[in-house]
């Protein structure tokens, strides 16, 4: 018997010893962030300092969405200037862990700092005040207190926001112009930035109908909210009965909602365009994506701090004409949609040629999908 | 045509979890111990099974790494059924006590390991256990098209477990003591039947399957795991009592929910039902409703284990 429980523990102990050392030598499954973690350590200046820090919301560092976008906007800036950098992770998400996380970067010596999402408004509206030595880069936000009462952005604070509905303009136009006749929305919350999507995307395919020429009713949108940001079985089973139903390109708005579409696209073979950063990479369904220049706007702000022309107490809208918005095209799978193709339109969009950008509907000048004047598209609301 | 072919590909996604999760449910139940914690139970399975593909995908290839997974979800499963057993069987316990506090535990205890190791709740996944079309069995006209495009190995698996757990449950001599711990456990110990033995097998079956359940729910339908199965444990338990405890019903009773949620989810891209001009919220409703007017229906002949529920007193024969 004892024999026996002396070959069971070593046979215990050799396992768990496998077990420990298997999973080194296999890739880990994110690996891109795993060197920026190190990158953000390599670059300690002299004293021990980091001048540069980003603060990450409820996601982490590879999220591939706001906190991997602005920060990469902010490591490329650092890099290419040789400057110090770092980002910190909130013990959780609430005003407090975001506050003593943006503490923890002051005593690091951070001269600005980068908040990505719109959980941050509340923490850089108290913490304006609270350091106005510092400056803050506000992603996606209005800095104003916990119950809407107070917007407020002290000269050491720059928000800034995106024309959502210019990059699912861009969207909406490429898939149109990519031989695309019937198209889906599928956004989650309605709120303010995915609705601003949305409208873009019915006005990009309008656009782009009128351009060919094609009869009224040629190109049919399914517009819907699915109520959440998560994945379920019921998106999954709505965008597989899209499909199904001969919608060829669905526009997945909305975080988690895109991986069901994503496994509904890879099942019918059918096209997905991904939002707020260039989401390629997750399926090979992905055939381009409504970016917000995350890391682009994070760099030229940085750039203008540090040559002295900070926008303090501004709030920036980034759009076509800045790099605010964009498709990227050099990972695009379009069949015929031509880089050429593409800058004509964003060249339409950054002069504004007919008023097509200032006259472009937002969240707030129709009620709803249906209710946006289209000639070609018909927009078919699902609940 | 192509639309009763997604019809049934997609229904494939909700019924099958349904199935073997119920059927996991009846091992338990038909041992004389009432199992609620399926929910908990399925996403202890999809957590353990889906961390194990997430560590291990890029090492493996796909069809292995999706048994192995398998196996660690019904291994989780057990595992933490195994505190279910204990407090039921060992300390008689209220048995709908302890299944609550597991349903409680899981998604604490899955969203708080899962932020330890990764800092965020999601677990993502790479799906590529997808079988486009099985070879041969694919080609052939309708019935292909229907079960063998677009599928699972895990829809084969449970028709599998559904095929074993008839045989053993009317088929094999612990078959037999199982159905009869839980009709008449006193009778079952006259005879030499040793109740709490077979109680904690009835139990540990049910956690297996239901973990395989909550494996099988989530890999279709997305590419990450959120720490919920969505009340799909509380629907299986519902199957199980609309199945009347019997594995041949359960099988209907998971494919009319699998059906009746699939439509309520998809009826926008079938364009019969979309001409139709019913508002979507009757299709959201049928498969409740059924529900409930089915049960006030069959209550009365409802053949519920009599001993389910009881805790077995060998002193109080």
């Amino acid at each position: 018997m004892k024999k026996k429980m002396a070959l069971l523990l070593i046979l215990i102990m050799t396992l768990s010893l496998a077990a420990c050392g298997s999973p080194a030598p296999a890739p880990a499954p994110s690996e891109e962030p795993a060197g920026e973690t190190e990158a953000a350590a390599e670059g300690v200046s002299d004293d021990g300092t980091f001048e540069l820090a980003l603060i990450t919301d409820i996601g982490t560092i590879d999220d591939k969405s706001f906190n991997q976008g602005s920060w990469e906007g902010l490591r490329d800036y650092a890099v290419d200037n040789g400057i110090s950098h770092k980002y910190y992770q909130p013990s959780e998400k609430s005003t407090d862990a975001y506050l003593s996380a943006i503490e923890l970067a002051v005593r690091g010596g951070a001269k600005v700092i980068v908040t990505p999402g719109f959980l941050f408004e509340e923490p850089i509206f108290i913490a304006q005040d609270q350091y106005p030595d510092t400056h803050f880069i506000l992603i996606d936000g209005v800095p104003h207190n916990e119950d809407y009462t107070e917007f407020r952005t002290e000269p050491n604070v720059v928000g800034v926001l995106y024309a959502e509905e210019q990059a699912g303009f861009l969207a909406g136009y490429a898939a149109v112009k990519d031989g695309s006749r019937s198209l889906g929305f599928m956004g989650g919350m309605a709120v303010p930035a995915v609705v601003r999507f949305g409208y873009g995307f019915v006005q990009g395919a309008e656009y782009a109908a009128e351009e060919l020429g094609l009869a009224a009713g040629d190109v049919t949108i399914n517009y819907h909210y699915t109520g959440g940001f998560d994945a379920t079985p019921e998106v999954q089973t709505l965008a597989a009965s899209w499909y199904q139903s001969g919608v060829d390109t669905i526009f997945a708005c909305g975080g988690a909602v895109g991986n069901s579409v994503m496994a509904a696209a890879e099942q019918a073979g059918a096209k997905v365009v991904g939002v707020d950063i260039d989401q390629s990479g997750e399926s090979e369904t992905v055939i381009t994506s409504a970016m917000k220049g995350l890391g682009a706007s994070v760099y030229s702000t940085l750039e203008a701090f540090y040559a002295g022309s900070f926008p303090g107490g501004e709030t920036i809208v980034m759009d076509a004409s800045n790099d605010g918005v964009a498709l990227p095209m050099a990972t695009s799978r379009f069949e015929s949609f031509s880089q050429a193709d593409y800058d004509a339109i964003f060249g339409m969009l950054v002069n504004d040629s007919d008023g097509i950008a200032s006259s472009m509907l937002k969240d707030n000048d129709v009620d709803s999908a249906g209710a946006i004047p289209t000639e070609i598209v018909t927009v078919t609301l699902v609940n | 045509m192509n639309t009763i072919y997604f019809l049934v590909q997609q229904t494939m996604f909700f019924s099958i979890p349904l199935l073997i999760v119920a059927l996991g449910g009846m091992f338990s139940e038909r041992s004389g111990v009432v199992n609620i914690a399926l929910e908990g139970i399925m996403i202890v399975g999809a957590f353990s099974g889906i961390l194990f593909i997430n560590t291990f995908q890029a090492a493996l290839p796909g069809q292995p790494i999706l048994l192995l997974a398998i196996l660690v979800a019904a291994l989780s499963g057990m595992l933490i059924s195994l505190t279910h057993a204990y407090a039921s069987v060992n300390m008689k316990a209220n048995q709908v006590i302890s299944g609550t506090a597991i349903n409680m535990f899981a998604p604490a205890f899955a969203i708080y390991v899962a932020r330890m190791l990764r800092t965020v709740q999601q677990i993502p996944f790479m799906n590529q256990f997808r079988i486009a079309s099985v070879p041969v069995l694919g080609q052939i006209p309708v019935v292909g098209d229907l079960f063998f495009t677009n599928t699972y190995l895990t829809t084969y698996l449970g028709f599998i477990i559904l095929v074993l757990s008839w045989f053993v449950l009317y088929n094999t001599r612990f078959g037999l003591r199982l159905r009869s711990c839980g009709e008449h456990p006193q009778a079952a110990d006259s005879v030499g039947i040793n109740v709490y033995q077979i109680r904690y097998a009835g139990v540990l079956i049910s956690g297996a399957l239901a973990g395989i359940g909550g494996l099988v729910f989530v890999i279709p339908t997305s590419t990450n795991f959120n720490a919920t199965v969505s009340g799909y444990g509380f629907l299986a338990l519902a199957v199980l009592i609309f199945g009347q405890w019997k594995p041949s019903r359960i099988l209907v009773a998971a494919f009319f929910f699998g059906l009746m949620k699939t439509i309520a989810a998809a009826y926008s891209g079938i364009p019969f039902l979309a001409t139709l001009g019913v508002p979507n919220d009757v299709y959201k409703m049928i498969p409740y409703l059924t529900t409930l007017v089915v049960l006030a229906f069959t209550s009365k002949t409802s053949q519920a284990p009599r001993a389910a529920g009881v805790p077995y007193d060998k002193g109080s024969r």
